[in-house]
Parts: C-alpha cells; structure tokens; sequence
C-alpha cells in the first residue's frame, strides 16, 4: 500500500512562492488559480507576534468531503491516496469547493490569459485546455509524473523527475513529497524526527499533508493529539490568511434553497390545509414551480449545464445534491399526479416526498465543510423548520387571495414560528464557537430582523386574528409574508452573505533555529473548539 | 500533457541574473518553439550551492519573452517637448534609422570633445540592479571602453538603496563589498534589519534554513517583522536608525561588564591595531626612523616598531615613549619627547564607557535586559579559543556574526553601524574566519575576482586601500563626472564601479542647484539608460522626472514603456533574458551568501527566437562602434577581457581580428575558448557549442577562499579596527582642500571622519533636517516610514509580469502601506482603508494594511511602485516611498550616501467598501 502525501517544513519555509510559481508553469494554471500557495499569517499581538509562512493547497485527504460531496463522481481516489477530478465528468456545480475546507478547489468558467485577450500569449496558447474550464481543479501531486517515475524506476520524493514540481522548486527545501506507509520513505523519517501536526484535523479528514513545526526531543510528547494540546490555544489576527466569502455559490444557489424549501414547505402545507377542503391543482403547481426554478437557478451555475442533467445523479452513494436530484426527479410526477387526481392521499406521499427532497438540502449544506456556517448540524433543523414556515406562509398569503380558507394554518405557523426561533437561537448559539468572525459579524446582523419581523411579528399577528376577526385574513397574509421573507432573507443571508468558509489556521508556529516554537493560531476566528 | 511528451521537448540551460544574489541556473522547457517552462538546472545540483534551484523571479521570464506590451520595434520620439505630462508620440523606425540618430549625436559628441566646458563627460550611462545589467548587456562595456569619458553618476538608487557604507567601508577593513555570516557554520547571528530571506537569493535562503535546521539562533532587530523577522528565532523591534546605539552598547558590554579574558585577546593585540600606541594630537605615534607606528613590547617593556617579530603587544598599561612622531594630514608632524601615549585599545574603552545598555535603552526603545543578553550571548556562542581545520589548514573557529541591512547601511549612522560590527567580531576574534562575519567580494580594490589577491600590505600593517587622493598635488579639485565621487569621497576609490557608489543622488540635487564655488552643472549630451527606471526608483521622483526631461537627448534600452523612458527620445528594443546571447563568470564567493566550492563561466542563450523586432546587445554594441569609427578600438576592447575574459592568455591566442567587424556568435564562442582556456591552463578549448549544450563550465574552488584571515596572517598583517587614524588623517586633508577651493557645504560630512564614532542623535538629526528644510512641525509627522525588500520583485525589473504580481500578492504588504493594528485602530482606520500618507516633501496615497509585526511608529512601504508609465504596474495604486523621500544634503553622509527613512503623517482618506 502506498499514500502519497507532502511534508511541509515551517521552521524552513520563508514565504517565496517559488512553488506557487512553479506550479503555476508546470499545470499552466491561468491567473488567479494557484493549486499551490503560501499564506502570509500573523499569530499574536504586538510586540508578541509571529509571522509564519504556511504552504497550502489539497491535502489528498484520506477522507475528503468534496469527494463525497461530489454529485457526478468526477473527483475520486486513487488508491494510493491522491485525491483526483475528472474533467470530462465534472459538471462544475461547485460543490466540491465548498466542502474542501482548505479552499483548494478552483473554477473558471471561461478563458483567461495574464494579459486579457481573446487567446492570451504563445506559452497560453500553447498549454490552453479547454477541458478544465467550467469544471473545477486543484492540486494533482502532479500525479502525471508520479506515475511516469514509478514507470520508469524512479522514486518520487526522491527523483525530481518524478516528484511534484512545487516540491523540487523549493529553494529552503522546505516541501518534502513522498510515502507515508512507507516507514523508510523521506517524509516517514521526517515525521519520526519532528513534531508535526496537521490543519482542521478536527474535521475529520485526515489531510495527507502535515507541517512541521518542531524538531523532536525525547522531553517531547509523542502523540499527536498531546503535542497539539500543548499550544494549541493561541487566537490568531485578522490578515490575508483569514476566512473570506466564499463566491462558488451566489444568489442562484440561494435561490435553490429559497425555492427548494417553500416549495417543499407548500406541499407539507398544502397536506395540513388539504385535510377540511380540496386540493387545488394551481397550489401544486406553484410548490413545483418553486423547487423547479431553484432547481433552474443553480443548474444555471454550473460550470458544464450540458453534462450537469445525467452526471448529477453518478453519487447517490455519498453526495447530497445526487440525492436531491433523485428525490426531485420522483417528486415531480408524484405532484403532478397527486395535483391532477386531486388525491390526497397521493399528496401525503408527495409531501413525504417533499419533505426528503427539503432534508436533502438542509444536509446538503450540513455536508458542505468547507463553510462554517453550513456545516453546523443545528442548521438541519433550522432548515426543514423554514421550508415548513415558508411554505404555511406562502398558503396564507394564497389563502387571503383566493376562496380557500385553511383555518388550520395560523396557529401552525404559530406553533412551527416558535420551532423555527428555537432552532435559529440554537443554530446561532452554535455557531457563536464554530464560525468565523465574519460570519458571526453578518449573523448578528440577521438576528434582530429575523426573530422580532420574522417571529414575533407574525406570531402576534396570528394572535390576533383571533381577538379582531375581522381583520384575521389581512393578518393572516401578512404574518404569513413576514414568515415567508424571514425565510428567504435568512437563506440568501446564509448562502450569499455569512458564507464565510474555514480559512486556515496553524496548531503551532515553528521554531525558527531555537525557541521551540509557540502557540498556533487561527486568522479571523476568534473562537475555536 | 504526459511526462513522455515533456521528454520529446527541447530543454535550454541559461541562467537568471535578475538580481544580485543571482545568478540561478535553470532550463526552459520549450515546446514547437515556445518557451512554457522554467525548471531548476539539476544538472548544476552538484556544483551550485542551493542545488541548482532558482529563485521566484525567474518563473517570470516566460511571460516576461511573450509579454504583449513589450517594445516591438525601435521607436523615435516625435513630441520634443518632454515630462510626465507629455505624450512622447512614440513612432517606429528601422534599426538603421535608429542606430544612425544615436550615432550622429555621439559622433557630434565627439567632434565637440568628450568632456564638456565644465569638465563633464558629455555621455552618461546608468544602469541599474546592482551591477546585474553588465550580465546582460553582451559587449556594450566594450563600446562604452572604446568610447572614453563615461558620466555612470546618475543613480537610480545606488548609494541609498544599497548596502553602502558596507561597500565602502568593509571593503576598507575586510575586503567585503557585502557582508555575510559563515551561514554553514554560524551558530548565532544578529541581523539589524538585513533581509537575506528576501534579498540573499536561492543561496542565502537555503543556508539559512539549514543554520536554523541544525540550531542556529538568529535574532532580527528592525521596527518591523520582515521576512527575515518571521524566519528569525527572535524579533526585536528597535525604533529607527537606532542601530549604532545598539551596537554601541553591546561593545559597552564586552569592555566594561566582562572579563576582557573572555574576548579574544590574541586577535585583538596580534590581527587589530588595538596595541598601536597614539599621540596627543590623535595620530599613531611612530617610529621616528622607520616611520612604522609603535607597539609597546611586552617582553622588551619597551616601543617598538609594529611589525618587530617576536613581540608581545601589549594593550594597556602607562607608556612613556622616549621618542615618536607624529604625522598628521599634508606632511604636517610632531616630534614627541618622553610622551605618555595611551593605546588605541584604551582610547576605545573609554571611548564606549558612556555607552551602557541604559543609555541605549532609551534611544532604540528596547528593553535593557534584552540589550545586555544579546550582548552576552553573542560573547558566548563565539566558541573563543576554538579552532577548525579547514582544507588542511587549522583557523580560529567563532560561529557568531552581525549583518546589517539597508537604511541600517545608509547614510547618517551607516559609518557607526559598520565599525561597530566590525569591531564586534575582532573582539571575539570572528572576523574572517570560519563562523563568523565574511566579506563577500571586492568591487573597489582590484584584482576584482579575487579578494585575497587584492590584499597588499600598507605602510602602517594594514591592507592598502585605493583611496582617491586628498593631498594638495593630486586631489580631483575639479570633479570629472557629475556625482563628483573622486573629490568628495575618498573611499569610494576608482575602480569601474566607483562613480556609481559616489553620491549619486548629488547628481541630481546638484542639476537644480549649484552649491558655491563648483563647476556649472550640466547636462549629458547623451544618456544611455538600461535596466532602471530612476523616475520611479530614486528619491524626491517628481524632482527627478523634471530633471530628466531636460536632458536633450535621452536612449533607453526598452523591454516595455516605463517612466523614465517615457521621457527617452529613442527606444532600442533589445533580446530579453530568454533571446539572448552571453557567457558570464560564475562561482567563487560574491554579493550576499553566494559562496561556491566551485567557479567557472554559465551560458545565456537564445531558448527561443526573438519575439519582436528587436537585437542581441552584443550587435547592438558592435554596430554603434562600427558608426562611430571605434570598431578597432572596441575589438581591442573585447580582447583585453571587456566581455568578461581576456581573449588572449599566454597559452593560447582566442583574439578577435580588430579590423573586422564580427557577429554575435563570434565573439561569445571566442570569450567562450578563452574561458575554456582560462580554467584548464590552455588545454580545453571548449567553444559556444559546448556552452549551448552545457549551459555551465566550472572547475573547483577552494573553500579556503571564503575566508580572509590566512591571507592577512600569511601577510602579517593587521584589520584596521578599531582606531580610524588613516581615515581621521584623510578626512583633515579632504577639509583643507574643500576649503581652500571655498567650499563650506561640506563640512557636516567632514565630521564624520572620526578616529573613533562619537554618538549623534540620529532620529533627532533627521526631525531636524526636515524641520529646517521645510519649516514644518516635526509632530505633525508622527510615524517613521521605512520600506522593505520584496523577494519577488527585487532589482527584477519585473513589475509589469502579471504572474509575478500574482504571488507576491500572497505576501503581505504588496497592496498598500502596513501599519500597525493597535495604532490603526486609534486612528480609526481599518484594513484596506485608503489612507494618505504625506511627508514634509510630497503626499501619495494607498490602502492600509493592518500587520501586528510592525512598531506603532513605523509605517512601511514594501518594494518601489507608484508607477503611472509601466504597462500593467501603473493599475496597481500601491504608493512608494521615493515619492516622499526628500534629497537632502542634510541628510547625505560623508560617503554620500542616504538612508531610505523619512518622517510621516497618515490620514484617513476613504473606508474601504
């Protein structure tokens, strides 16, 4: 068994970025893609401060969200651990970018050259792959030429000309390359004779690429999980390395889940309302019209809309949006078909269905670990509890238009409100210790609108419908408005806004020559668990 | 594309010399034609000291081939009327075109004569990067040779953006044009604001990183936390131009808190003029026979001559001499009677005695325990009395050095910096040898490719050095080039490269204003511009702009419009780094830690066809020689070693025929064989081909070469620390003479020839330059500005590459101006605000970049931008400090030089959106 995996020597590393430039000529990456790049971060306040030069890019997890995530199965795992995209596969949805959370992945939807122009220089060109626009890309370990060594008896790591270019540019030897289950490999050795520690590990990911930041002594405690408590506490400043908003998912993927969930909230709805009158076809056809133009919006954001309609159900096994994808592909005919026979019972089924396809996508955002703000579990429920609201909403607000009358709906908005505020303070309390300063910064904002215009508001409305009747379809509608837009506006918040994603942090800074090192830190998060 | 198609491509060996630290062998990957790669030179792995790696720089050259707004053609200028506003209409012409208007106006040149009527030379070259243009411009030094009187004084920078009292005076003490530590065995170094991460190249990177793999301790003192800082195992963050006192405290240490049995008392009495007994009027005393400076012998208790063999120096004690002399400046003397002398070893520690770790305290704003356990740690990693066997020769063996950066180096304080460092390793016996503070190369002294070659012994025991003349029969009274380097700076020497280390900035100040009784300024006829852009990379730059727009006829050798050739009246596109041919000398020991077990000649050759209508240099220079009637003189030129190697050695004859004109490749595959020839004696004569193919030649160097101290023992020789008498006596001369020639303006730089530095408050001499200067309130200028090297930009050139531009974005501070948080926020000014920052001389404008690693008082502005002419750099709005930076003679020290340091204000101007 082989695992192919990168040391990076931070005691050694000083911030050059020869490797980003290599890397940039040996995968003739366009501008503003760097597969490869070293972060500049601070750790500390003046005049206690360090300054460490951090090398990132993929780490090849041993278990990588975006694989996972991946609706098409183009990003795979080769089995000697290299984590690799497969470009005539990939639909370009992106998702796999916000699930990475070391910010790894790139997408660029359309030619790009240093200088503008419709065909950029000679060396542009030349190297041009039309293959990898639309679709997203990121470190290879420059597998190609892993592979044309181990063909040719060459050792990666060792010979350059089967180690990956950012490794053999490093002018501090900074970057090491090669066989983690190999005791006797380089990097093996390295790992044995240094205090390493590995970013985001709480994740989960297991990240093939560890950092050294110490030479070992025998004072020094050898398990990982030890050596990370002993400094692990340090609170890093705001600078370029720190979380910054996330633009792979814009307001049509908001517009997904707005869609999404009114939608699937009108059909629970629809099954509440259905119970004392008819069901009326138009109100179908409105919930489906919801989930169908989110669903229109975000294939509109796709890098490969062509591919995206088949390739987006290649991963039900593990991805999310496959399973959305399947789920809407039943919901819609279920629907239809509940909407022309009028039957209920057929609605029930479809509003079950409804309900997964709204489970789907709160898990959707759950499995996205790249964004702090998404992946929180408490979000799952936060989710599901507004396409419901949004949903009885929307049917108040078409009730006060039309000759229905569900009279049940108030005092379930009501009682789903009061949920919905819960799961809002229990996601926001959440992720008080878990989310970047941006993001709280943007939440704290939402928090005020949302729960008094959102929650109160309607619930006081609601209560008093029954105290002036008169006047209950008016403050039914706009109760049912005021859930419904707190709704939308807390999801395009969440998508567009808050989405922050995890940024970068360090467990220790090295020691530089002597010193030990010191604290680690994390740029823009001012709490950590 | 596959590893097997990378194998079918062609792969080009040639080197990088973009910068000084350079050059880096690499190869360019070259696909139907097309250059798409640079990788590092493996094949150089087992000569190169940094494994054949090359620097971020270099990954710009491809774009840097097929850039779109590269000069395509030579252009002429069509608006006659010149400057920063005015649009230079620009129109392309034939090389023959070209070549005949700048041959017409040098051949008009010399029909009038080369000098001018007040004594000029009517051409003017400058160049820039630190001397790394001579490696690309093929055999123009041959032309410029052939010519004559070259005025190479307008700077773009050198003297206040280089390392320059170093240059001055360790090439004076130690033959060191630039200073390092024996990285591969230092143990301990303290680095005052030197940048060797960003500035020391591949080679410098890769030995410190191994120092700090195997425990070297490296302390960085500077206001903010640079590069270097963040690789360094401590920062300590001193106010600036704070240094001296720093330093001074630390000798204050060594003398007055420890044992002197714990310094290194043999070097100190036997390799210092520490024994050297002085006279009441300051000077040595001497022998009155032999003239010879006097030691008090121990084992005789009596003077003698320094270099008596057998003695026993002694340093202190009362010293009665029967009789001595005196000799002070312009054959003055003194003839001493029973005179009680004290040495220069007591005259130095009661000279530091004020100088406690409580004084400096104050003056650099760091605490005095951190001062004092610098102090001793640096005594105690110096491992006195240890010795190393190096190449079958045992040395003293003292792993503990002290570098200096820029603005450390430059100006006011820059004298103090560099004795006291130097004086600091002879105390622990760490001056040339191995571990300790090594000299690089040499630039004045000459032979210039050998610094042990150039050691020859003074009268007085020390090394001789090429001071420019100060007595009344031979001083330069009348300058003969515009800087004036000869009359006013006597150790700036004669050599090649001196003008260019005179006061260069006094070229510029002089053109607006003609200080009292000193030729008319004026202007060159001709100026030939390659590799600089001194509009954006000096001082004062509206100033500068201004001043270059009068000059009335202006040749840029242009790879893309800048500023300074905006202002050009022809533009002479020439070959860039991957199209062009030339061998260069490579190896040995050189600038920053460019120490080589190794030497020989690399190859830069054409990776691809020229991809505008431009030329090699070499033809250039060979068809300006032939239209001016010198292609004799220019061929000769070549011949005597102009490219970089005499053609004609005694073994072999490689000479080109004078009489002929020859191209390109003729010249370099005879400078070729003739290297080929150098290094085995006459037995290989390995032309172009092999270069081509190779790409280098070397053969071994010894490793005994990095160090000075064996050539001074084999000598018998002394450093000449820590007393200046030589230097006191030529500062006296150069005061009669100033002022027999009626020239008072001077005087503040003629103080500073002390036999010993006498501290001055440095950050209160630059508040009050510029109180005076400019009538303002210094405290409406709270913060001091400095600014900091940027690997990936540094003397590149390369400011309108895109990629470049890309990755050095990951660094902090390319975008704006860096201030401190804490001090930011008192000012209401958040990160990416724009903020403008303003000076007594000028205001620009940038985004604040919010850093904790930097004082509350110090601002700092990375690299040099602020470009409005550069394609590409002119979108980036990111200021510079030349801009703000005054040329004041207030502020020039008496090697001419000035240090990148002006006070600031800081105003919030817009929050960012």
């Amino acid at each position: 068994m082989t695992r192919w995996g990168m040391v990076a020597d931070l005691e050694r590393c000083v911030g050059c970025q020869t490797c980003t430039a290599s890397c940039k000529h040996t995968n003739a990456t366009p501008p503003a893609v760097q597969w490869r790049k070293v972060l500049d971060l601070e750790v500390g306040a003046y005049p206690d401060v360090k300054r460490v030069f951090v090398p990132v890019g993929c780490m090849h997890c041993e278990d990588p969200p975006c694989m996972h995530v991946c609706p098409s199965t183009a990003t795979g795992q080769r089995p000697d651990g290299i984590v690799t995209i497969d470009y005539d596969i990939c639909i370009g949805c992106a998702y796999c970018a916000v699930a990475c959370p070391y910010q790894a992945r790139y997408k660029v939807n359309g030619p790009s050259f240093a200088y503008g122009g419709r065909t950029g220089m000679k060396n542009e060109a030349r190297r041009e792959d039309p293959a990898r626009l639309g679709v997203a890309q990121k470190c290879t370990f420059c597998a190609e030429r892993i592979d044309y060594g181990l063909a040719n008896g060459l050792t990666p790591g060792i010979d350059h000309e089967a180690t990956p270019a950012c490794v053999n540019s490093c002018i501090a030897d900074a970057l090491h390359f090669g066989d983690f289950k190999d005791p006797n490999s380089n990097v093996s050795k390295l790992l044995e004779d240094h205090q390493t520690f590995r970013m985001h590990t709480e994740l989960g990911t297991n990240p093939g690429f560890h950092y050294i930041w110490k030479r070992k002594n025998d004072a020094d405690p050898q398990d990982e999980q030890q050596v990370a408590a002993l400094f692990s506490s340090g609170i890093g400043s705001v600078g370029a390395a720190a979380p910054w908003l996330q633009q792979h998912w814009d307001w049509r993927a908001a517009g997904n889940f707005i869609g999404g969930g009114t939608g699937s909230g009108l059909m629970a709805a629809m099954v509440l309302g259905s119970l004392s009158t008819e069901l009326p076809f138009l109100h179908v056809l409105i919930a489906l019209a919801c989930i169908g133009t989110g669903l229109f919006l975000v294939w509109l954001e796709t890098g490969r809309p062509w591919r995206a309609p088949l390739n987006v159900f290649l991963n039900p096994k593990t991805s999310w949006m496959s399973r959305e994808s399947m789920v809407a592909g039943a919901l819609f005919p279920l629907a239809l078909l509940a909407g022309w026979l009028g039957s209920k019972a057929l609605l029930i089924i479809a509003a079950l269905v409804a309900m997964g396809f709204l489970y789907c996508q709160a898990r959707m955002l759950k499995a996205s670990k790249g964004i702090p703000a998404w992946r929180q579990p408490a979000l799952v429920r936060l989710i599901i509890t507004t396409g419901l609201c949004e949903g009885i909403g929307l049917l108040m607000v078409i009730d006060s238009l039309s000759a229905f009358n569900y009279t049940g709906l108030p005092p379930a908005l009501a009682i789903l409100l009061i949920f919905r505020l819960r799961s809002w303070r229990a996601y926001h309390k959440a992720l008080k210790v878990s989310a970047p300063d941006q993001t709280l910064r943007v939440l704290k904002i939402l928090n005020m609108p949302f729960s008094l215009l959102g929650h109160l508001l309607p619930i006081l409305l609601i209560a008093s419908g029954y105290l002036f009747v008169e006047a209950t379809p008016i403050f039914g509608a706009i109760a049912g408005a005021c859930a419904l837009a707190a709704g939308w506006l807390f999801k395009y918040q969440l998508i567009t806004r808050a989405s922050y994603n995890q940024g970068y942090a360090i467990n220790h800074t090295p020691e530089r020559g002597t010193g030990g090192g010191g604290p680690g830190g994390k740029p823009g998060w001012s709490t950590t668990t | 594309m596959s590893k097997k198609d990378q194998h079918a491509r062609r792969e080009v060996p040639t080197y990088c010399y973009q910068c000084v630290s350079g050059p880096d062998l690499l190869t360019v990957g070259v696909e139907d034609g097309v250059a798409t790669e640079v990788q590092p030179n493996f094949d150089s792995a087992s000569v190169h000291p940094a494994a054949g790696k090359i620097c971020v720089k270099a990954y710009g050259l491809i774009q840097k081939t097929y850039n779109p707004h590269r000069i395509r053609t030579p252009m002429k200028r069509t608006n006659p009327k010149k400057g920063p506003d005015e649009e230079p209409g620009f129109v392309p012409i034939s090389w023959d075109e070209a070549l005949d208007l700048v041959a017409e106006k040098l051949n008009e040149c010399r029909a009038k004569g080369l000098n001018d009527e007040s004594g000029y030379p009517r051409v003017a070259a400058s160049f820039g990067g630190g001397g790394t243009p001579t490696s690309y411009m093929g055999t123009f030094p041959a032309f410029l040779g052939a010519w004559g009187p070259i005025d190479a004084g307008f700077g773009s920078g050198q003297g206040v953006k280089c390392y320059h009292s170093e240059h001055l005076y360790g090439e004076f003490w130690h033959r060191a044009f630039t200073v390092a530590p024996d990285t591969p065995l230092c143990q301990y170094v303290l680095s005052f604001g030197g940048n060797v991460e960003a500035s020391g190249g591949v080679c410098g990177v890769k030995r410190h990183a191994d120092g700090r793999a195997r425990g070297m301790k490296r302390v960085q003192l500077e206001p903010h936390l640079s590069i270097t800082g963040a690789c360094s195992s401590e920062w300590v963050p001193l106010r600036p131009k704070s240094d001296p006192a720093f330093l001074m405290a630390m000798i204050h240490v060594l003398l007055h808190e420890r044992k002197w049995q714990e310094l290194d008392l043999d070097f100190i009495r036997h390799r210092t003029s520490s024994p050297y007994l002085l006279g009441k009027f300051g000077y040595y005393m001497r022998d009155p026979e032999t003239r010879k400076p006097l030691i008090w012998d121990a084992i005789t208790d009596m003077p003698v001559p320094f270099d008596t063999p057998g003695i026993d120096p002694v340093l202190e004690a009362p010293f009665l001499v029967e009789h001595g002399i005196e000799e002070g400046p312009d054959g003055k003397e003194w003839v001493h009677i029973n005179e009680r002398c004290q040495t220069a070893w007591e005259k130095l520690v009661e000279h530091t005695e004020p100088y406690s770790p409580l004084w400096a305290s104050h003056i650099c704003d760091v605490p005095v325990k951190t001062i004092r356990r610098i102090a001793i740690e640096y005594l105690e990693h110096a491992c006195i009395g240890q010795t190393i066997e190096i190449e079958g020769r045992t040395l003293p063996f003292r792993p503990v050095a002290i570098t200096l950066g820029k603005t450390v180096n430059n100006g006011w304080g820059g004298f103090d910096c560099c004795w006291a460092r130097t004086l600091l390793a002879c105390l622990v016996g760490g001056l040339e040898v191995p571990g300790g503070t090594l000299g690089t190369t040499v630039r004045l002294n000459r032979p210039a490719t050998s610094r042990q070659a150039s050691v020859k012994p003074s009268r007085d025991g020390f090394m001789e050095y090429p001071m420019n003349p100060t007595d009344k029969e031979n001083w330069t009274s009348r300058p003969d080039v515009r800087n004036a380097n000869r009359t006013l700076v006597p150790l700036v020497a004669n050599s090649p490269w001196s003008q260019a280390l005179g006061p260069t900035h006094i070229a510029w100040m002089l053109q607006n204003a003609t200080p009292e009784n000193w030729p008319k300024p004026t202007l060159p006829d001709v100026w030939f511009v390659y590799r600089t852009n001194p509009v954006i990379s000096f001082w004062d730059t509206d100033s500068i702009a201004d001043t270059i727009s009068r000059f009335p006829f202006t040749v840029c050798f242009a790879y893309t419009a800048d500023e300074t050739n905006y202002m050009a009246d022809i533009l002479l596109p020439e070959c860039t780094d991957l199209e062009s041919l030339q061998l260069i000398r490579i190896g040995g020991t050189k600038y920053f830690e460019q120490f080589w077990d190794h030497q020989g000649f690399a190859l830069r050759q054409p990776a691809v066809q020229t991809q505008v209508d431009a030329q090699d240099f070499t033809w250039i220079a060979t068809q300006l020689a032939k239209r001016t009637g010198l292609l004799e003189q220019y061929n000769d030129a070549i011949n005597r070693g102009a490219a970089g190697v005499r053609l004609k050695s005694d073994v072999v004859d490689c000479s080109l025929n004078v009489d002929q004109e020859h191209s390109v490749e003729e010249i370099w595959d005879a400078v070729c064989r003739a290297a080929s020839v150098e290094m085995s004696n006459g037995e290989n004569q390995d032309g172009l081909d092999y270069y081509r193919e190779h790409g280098l030649k070397v053969i071994p160097y010894e490793h005994l070469n990095w160090y000075l101290y064996p050539e001074i023992e084999d000598q018998g020789l002394r450093f000449e620390m820590p007393y200046q008498e030589r230097l006191y006596r030529i500062g006296k001369q150069l005061a009669n003479r100033l002022h027999e020639s009626g020239i008072s303006w001077w005087d503040a730089q003629l103080d500073e020839y002390e036999p010993l530095p006498v501290w001055q408050d440095f950050a209160a001499l630059w508040e009050r330059a510029l109180e005076d200067n400019f009538k303002i309130d210094i405290n409406d200028y709270p913060f001091w500005l400095v600014t900091s090297r940027s690997m990936q930009y540094a003397w590149g050139g390369n400011v309108d590459i895109q990629m470049i531009r890309e990755v050095a974005s990951n660094i902090a501070g390319h975008g704006g101006v860096i201030i401190n948080t804490g001090r930011a926020g008192e000012l209401g000014i958040a990160n990416g605000d724009l903020i403008e920052i303003s000076s007594p001389l000028n205001a620009t404008r940038g985004r604040a970049i919010l850093r904790q690693g930097v004082r509350p008082d110090t601002l700092v502005m990375i690299g040099q931008f602020d470009h409005w002419a550069t394609p590409l750099a002119k979108t980036f709005e990111v200021p510079s400090m030349n801009k703000l930076t005054p040329m004041l003679l207030d502020l020039t020290d008496s090697t001419g030089s000035g240090a990148d340091l002006v006070r600031a204000g800081v105003r919030l101007v817009e929050k960012a959106s």
